[in-house]
């Protein structure tokens, strides 16, 4: 072998190695991803959104269903995220204010119920009302399973409705604060809790529960699910993000108990 | 220095990590004893599942408590009958705490009773002691520094024990709130952080004392013995 040849063969070593590692690190522009974070809430009706917008566009959407404080908190440190649906606005603002969210892209995307559950087989029998017997409904040592109120929004709504209805007093001692709705839903479906305070959507996914009563709206702040791009993210996001609003997705979205807007 | 609620929740946490102690202890003594000293078929299937709470994610460990000792679970139907009730209490928690920390507490004691020379145990069986005088006279006190360890890891797991008893017992103020579970909360929180660290350091205080009076026992222990 010459010497030449050894410099040539070198080079295109050389280039061969450069380009690989090119290619590697630019973004497979041909299996692009959505990735959502959302509210734990979501989980199931996201995923069937998400399912429908993948099988229509071939676009996979993946998920990371946690607390809305945990994703805000992670998406202010600086996730990849694309998107993000939180479960209140009080989380929502927390990652905007922090420079991480497309304020331009935010909708509320949805609006929930807050119900009062009990086994599937209770015979429990409560009207909720101003001063409604709750305290007495729960027996002599039964508890009221609810979110935690202390950070929990399902649980700061249920405590809001109860205050507003005059019972809170009554409760705020006999309540299993669990960490998260789901969780809630669980001890009461396990016959742990006589009563719950859960999200519609929640007690309708479960067939050990039973929805005692709603609560009105007036009772608690609005229970809406803001959604927005998150700054930087990939431009198929914006897709999804319209699909979120098409009358399909909100025809999915009313199947599972939320209501949609418009 | 302390505000009443920190005052609440270090009390509760110190009360329950040692109640998980106080029963998980006893338990993996025996069975310490059981793995040191015995042989027998299914013996490493056995320590397997004695070590599952190392292994598997304490949520699921706190499930599998509610299914076994919750309202419908066989053995919280039985305690319900006597009145007791586990499952959102302290004792639920300390339950919860005890069995994630058992794993730890096992493989101290089992260490503590294989450092036993069994010639010892042999010479006292000679000499006429029987099996409880010798175990009481010889083994546990040979065995003793390897038990206090195995306590004080037992505490220290049981205080920051956070998945399955928050799973299991819930987060309940003055009932089953622990160090862990109060850290946990304040974080949910925006701007909770300053809580949570005062909290965290609450622990590691904690961690602390049990951790100099272990030494001082053992130091106690060693002047008695005159080792």
């Amino acid at each position: 072998m010459n010497r030449r040849t050894l410099i040539s063969a070198l080079c295109a070593f050389g280039v061969t190695t450069v380009s690989a590692t090119a290619a590697s690190a630019a973004p497979p522009a041909t299996r692009a991803t959505i990735t959502v974070f959302a509210a734990a809430s979501l989980t199931d009706a996201l995923q069937a959104v998400g399912k429908a917008y993948t099988a229509r566009t071939g676009v996979p959407v993946r998920f990371s269903f946690a607390s809305s404080s945990l994703l805000a908190r992670q998406i202010e440190s600086g996730a990849k995220a694309d998107m993000f649906v939180s479960a209140d606005q009080v989380w929502m603002n927390h990652a905007q204010k922090a420079g991480r969210i497309d304020a331009g892209s935010r909708r509320t995307l949805l609006r929930g119920r807050l119900v009062l559950i009990a086994p599937a087989d209770s015979r429990v029998a409560v009207r909720i009302a101003p001063r409604f017997p709750l305290a007495q409904a729960l027996g002599a040592n039964g508890r009221l399973a609810v979110g935690d109120p202390a950070y929990v929004p399902a649980g700061i709504y249920a405590q809001t409705a109860l205050t507003r209805l005059g019972v809170w007093p009554s409760v705020q001692t006999r309540l299993a604060r669990a960490d998260n709705v789901r969780v809630a839903l669980s001890y009461v479906a396990r016959h742990e809790a006589p009563l719950g305070i859960v999200y519609e959507t929640d007690a309708r996914a479960e067939r050990g529960v039973r929805i005692v009563g709603i609560f009105s709206e007036a009772s608690h702040p609005a229970i809406d699910y803001p959604a927005a791009l998150v700054r930087g993210a990939s431009p198929v996001a914006r897709g999804f993000a319209a699909y979120l609003q098409s009358p399909a997705a909100k025809a999915t979205f009313r199947r599972y108990g939320f209501r949609t807007f418009g | 220095m302390l505000t009443a609620t920190e005052w609440e929740v270090l009390a509760l946490s110190v009360s329950i990590a040692g109640r998980a102690v106080l029963f998980a202890l006893p338990l993996a003594l025996i069975t310490g004893w059981v793995m040191a000293r015995t042989r027998f078929p299914g013996r490493t299937l056995l320590d397997a599942v004695l070590h599952s709470s190392l292994f598997l994610p304490p949520v699921v460990v706190g499930l599998v408590l509610i299914l076994l000792f919750g309202n419908d679970g066989p053995i919280g139907e039985m305690l319900a009958r006597f009145g007791i009730r586990l499952i959102f209490t302290a004792n639920g928690a300390a339950l919860a705490a005890g069995v994630m920390a058992f794993p730890l507490m096992l493989r101290a004691c089992r260490q503590a009773i294989e450092a036993v020379d069994p010639r010892i145990e042999a010479v006292a069986d000679s000499l006429g002691a029987g099996f409880w005088d010798r175990t009481f006279s010889i083994t546990l006190p040979l065995a003793a520094p390897g038990l206090i360890a195995a306590a004080v890891i037992g505490f220290a797991a049981a205080l920051g024990e956070f998945g399955a008893v928050i799973t299991f017992a819930a987060n309940i103020p003055g009932e089953t709130q622990t160090l862990a579970l109060a850290i946990y909360a304040a974080l949910q929180q925006p701007g909770g952080e300053a809580v949570a660290l005062r909290l965290a350091g609450i622990s590691f205080g904690v961690a602390i004392v049990a951790l100099l009076s272990s030494e001082a026992l053992l130091a106690y222990g060693r002047r008695r013995s005159g080792q």
